[in-house]
């Protein structure tokens, strides 16, 4: 970790209680500064909070909001239930794929966009459905998919 | 003092016991793998399943865990019903396809007349039956250096980040605990792995014999305020040392005695 790194660290400690019950709530933090939870940050707070390094990487495998490998500053997230299958959810998974060049589950080079695949996402009658970051397109026609990422 | 029944038998308990324990105590055998003195009890193979009821539910009945249900005055016990019967014997075919290859588990379960599970055998199972002994006994200890990881029908128990885990004092209580015998380790040549991670063993300074890893007894001497002379002979050699101490202490009384 950098320098910098460490401060941010540091940053999200103080912003927390120091104290176990603040683990989930220190990992979410992290989560949403780095965009994962690297591997010494997970170090830091096991003594920064005085839990133990494996409860904390129990909590962070555990829930799948957390990530230990690098993931995109945009998150795409396609819906596969299956209202927007049938309304050709694969077509526009199709497009993002080509277009940024990565699979479901994988994160640009560049650390800009990662794709997930869910399911279901409660928004059926405006399948297919894509989340960017935590903004909800529908009805989205699998041509225009990749310029509302790129707009995000 | 409470009473309760069981299989018909009035019974005294201590009030707050656990009921497998009294089970247990008036010889009545029933299958448990996750139960442990050492640790608190959490229910997690539910073998140890039982009936009860009371004499005010009228014929209502229901099913619960020995291990984890405190005893209570009146409680009516049963544990050999055709019900509980069936569902030791379901959860010992899931378990025995969960982990074909463990011997207490065959063993348990041809006890219900099983001798192959009825289900899919499941392709990379590894005995572990996940309940959790291991890593409550490790957090009995005050290490807690491995613990589940992942979710789902993934999880597994591991050190953190799969890596050698540097909580770990190389106690073995995690190995020695484990109902199906999963966790692999090795001593040889004055070392001891387990989970990966290499400890240095104490030799016994009167026969050499290896001891506990060096770890182990620094946490010890540290935690327990256990004198660090007390690590350097086997027991071994202690109970020899004592038996020569002793016949001296004889051979003199003797004498005086002449
Ligand atoms: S199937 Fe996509 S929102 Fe329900
Ligand atoms: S011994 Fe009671 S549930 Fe395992």
């Amino acid at each position: 970790m950098t320098q910098q790194d460490v401060t941010r660290l540091q940053g999200i400690f103080g912003r927390n209680p120091r104290e176990p019950g603040s683990l989930i709530a220190v990992l979410q933090d992290i989560q949403r500064e780095f965009h994962y939870l690297p591997r010494e940050a997970l170090s830091e707070t096991a003594k920064a909070l005085e839990v133990p390094l494996s409860k904390v990487y129990s909590a962070a495998t555990f829930y799948s909001a957390f990530s230990l490998t690098p993931r995109g500053e945009n998150i795409i997230r396609v819906c596969k239930g299956t209202a927007c299958h049938i309304k050709g959810a694969d077509l526009l998974l199709d497009q993002l794929e080509s277009g940024l060049g990565i699979k479901p589950g994988e994160t640009t080079p560049d650390l800009k966009y990662t794709i997930e695949v869910v399911n279901c996402v409660g928004a059926c009658a405006m399948a297919p459905v894509m989340i960017v970051n935590a903004k909800y397109h529908g009805n989205v026609p699998c041509n225009r998919a990749l310029r509302l990422v790129k707009k995000a | 003092m409470v009473h309760i029944t069981i299989n018909g038998k009035v019974i005294k308990a201590t009030e707050g016991e656990m009921l497998l324990s009294v089970i247990r105590r008036h010889g009545i055998e029933i299958p448990a793998l996750c139960h442990h003195e050492a640790i608190e009890p959490t229910g997690n193979c539910r073998l140890c399943m039982v009936e009860i009821t009371r004499e005010e539910w009228d014929g209502w009945k229901k099913h619960v865990t020995s291990c984890l249900y405190p005893v209570e005055e009146g409680l009516i016990v049963s544990t050999h019903t055709p019900d509980v019967i069936e569902i030791r014997k379901t959860i010992l075919d899931l378990q025995l396809a969960n982990c074909p290859d463990s011997e207490v588990i065959q063993k348990m379960a041809e006890e219900y007349g099983i001798y192959k599970t009825s289900y899919e055998v499941v392709p990379e199972g590894d005995n572990c039956i996940m309940c959790y002994a291991c890593t409550r006994i490790c957090e009995v200890l005050g290490r807690s250096a491995i613990s589940a990881v992942g979710r789902g029908h993934r999880k597994e128990i591991a050190p953190p980040f799969g890596a050698e885990p540097p909580d770990c004092i190389g106690c073995l209580a995690c190995a020695q605990i484990c109902p199906t015998d999963v966790i692999p380790w090795t001593d040889r040549d004055n070392t001891r792995t387990i989970w990966d991670r290499k400890f240095e063993l104490i030799s016994c300074k009167e026969c050499g014999r290896q001891t506990i890893a060096r770890e182990f007894a620094d946490y010890l001497i540290e935690k327990r305020n256990i004198p660090r002379e007390y690590f350097e002979i086997c027991d071994n050699c202690k109970r020899s040392e004592l038996a020569r101490k002793m016949g001296e202490i004889v051979a003199r009384a003797q004498e005086v005695a002449i």
